[in-house]
């Protein structure tokens, strides 16, 4: 016992004013756990201290890995949500970007006879510097777009069967950031 | 066998490092380092956790929440300051919400009639002495349901954790004076609920 028990029992009051300073509480506090007839003296005056005998709790190295297997499917649970909530946007915004250019096909989808003359309503729709395929043939016709109605890595593939030919000129866009 | 050796190297070099180091690699996106402060904190925080909401396995849920918690804001975690002070925030804040909850409470209110049983079938030679540990953390929750949320932190954060004020006014987000309020407070319901609830507790230190 680093402190008679005279001493302490003279620094409860202080102790109880919180007035102590560190090292004296910790001489205190020691010397309350040690000594049985000081902590019946102090709890007499002040029972609530009768706790500061309560011993924590021993945490078991199972309950600490159960812990650890909760924060860690927690934190997988957290991130999904996060993705989840990231590719709904992303979708949404897809599924924004996908209206425009559904209804830019839709208005250059069929283009009858086709050929370099055809001026295109996309133009007027997106405003896109589009190369019109060589006719006849298929090809990319264009670098990404920079128009803020399309994706800014859509490529429109131009199929185009020539003047003479009965068949429709089609037009693809592809959005490659649609990863569906 | 590569990343299993690579791995148990990291975690053995990551039990080194101190608290504070192991936050900023944690927020720098380390997972071991992280999971390191969670394996060596945990005994902390469950045992303010138990004391405060009451209840072994409530606390280990605490403990849970509390590192999920600690992961959510680590991006936030400013070395500057202590760690634990950061960690026992955290912890005491989701445990006086836990408290607040009526699970909680009926928790509470269950250990309340254990207690009265107990005080029934106890004849009135008890003493300090013969009040063993377990009845003592027993009898520590049944009073302790008197005390607010903040009473009951600032008692175990005190008497029971032994923090210094200074601190326990940073955790808490408040000043010291009022932590020495609750405090005073808190001394004051527990005296008069163990008179009521365990009055032989103190007759016979008086005898």
């Amino acid at each position: 016992m680093s402190v008679p028990c005279g001493t302490v029992r003279d620094r409860l009051p202080s102790y109880l004013e919180d007035a102590l300073g560190a090292e004296d509480r910790r001489e205190f506090r020691e010397h309350f756990a040690s000594c049985e007839a000081c902590r019946d003296e102090i709890a007499r005056i002040e029972p609530s201290l009768l706790f500061m005998r309560v011993i924590p709790e021993e945490v078991a190295s199972e309950d600490v890995s159960r812990i650890l297997s909760g924060v860690r499917a927690g934190i997988a649970l957290a991130e999904t949500e996060r993705r989840v909530g990231r590719s709904r946007g992303r979708i949404r915004r897809r599924a924004g970007a996908l209206a425009s250019a559904a209804a830019l096909a839709a208005l250059t989808l069929v283009v009858p006879g086709g050929g370099p003359a055809a001026r295109h309503p996309r133009e007027a729709v997106a405003a896109v510097p589009i190369l019109v395929a060589p006719a006849p043939g298929f090809s990319p016709v264009t670098q990404p777009a920079t128009s803020g109605t399309f994706p800014a890595d859509a490529t429109i593939y131009d199929w185009n069967p020539g003047a003479a030919s009965e068949e429709p000129r089609v037009v693809w866009i592809v959005d490659r950031s649609l990863d569906i | 066998m590569e990343l299993v050796y690579s791995e148990s190297r990291e975690r053995r070099e990551a039990a080194e490092l101190s608290d504070s180091e192991l936050a900023v690699r944690a927020r720098e996106g380390d997972m071991v380092s992280f999971e390191a402060l969670v394996v060596r904190k945990t005994p902390a925080v469950v045992s303010v956790a138990r004391r405060i909401v009451g209840d072994g396995e409530d606390a280990r849920d605490v403990a849970q929440l509390v590192f999920l918690r600690v992961w959510e804001q680590i991006a936030r975690y400013d070395e500057k300051y202590s760690f634990n002070t950061w960690l026992y925030r955290i912890a005491t804040n989701l445990s006086i919400d836990f408290l607040r909850s009526s699970r909680s409470r009926e928790r509470a209110h269950g250990a309340t009639l254990y207690l009265v049983r107990l005080r029934e079938e106890e004849t009135s030679s008890q003493t300090t002495g013969a009040v063993e540990e377990s009845e003592l953390t027993r009898l520590f929750q049944t009073v302790a349901a008197r005390l607010t949320g903040k009473q009951k932190a600032v008692f175990v954060l005190k008497e029971m954790e032994d923090r210094d004020t200074k601190e326990i006014a940073s955790i808490l987000n408040c000043g010291e004076s009022t932590v020495r309020n609750h405090l005073f407070n808190a001394r004051r319901i527990l005296r008069r609920e163990i008179a009521r609830i365990c009055p032989g507790l103190l007759e016979g230190r008086r005898s």
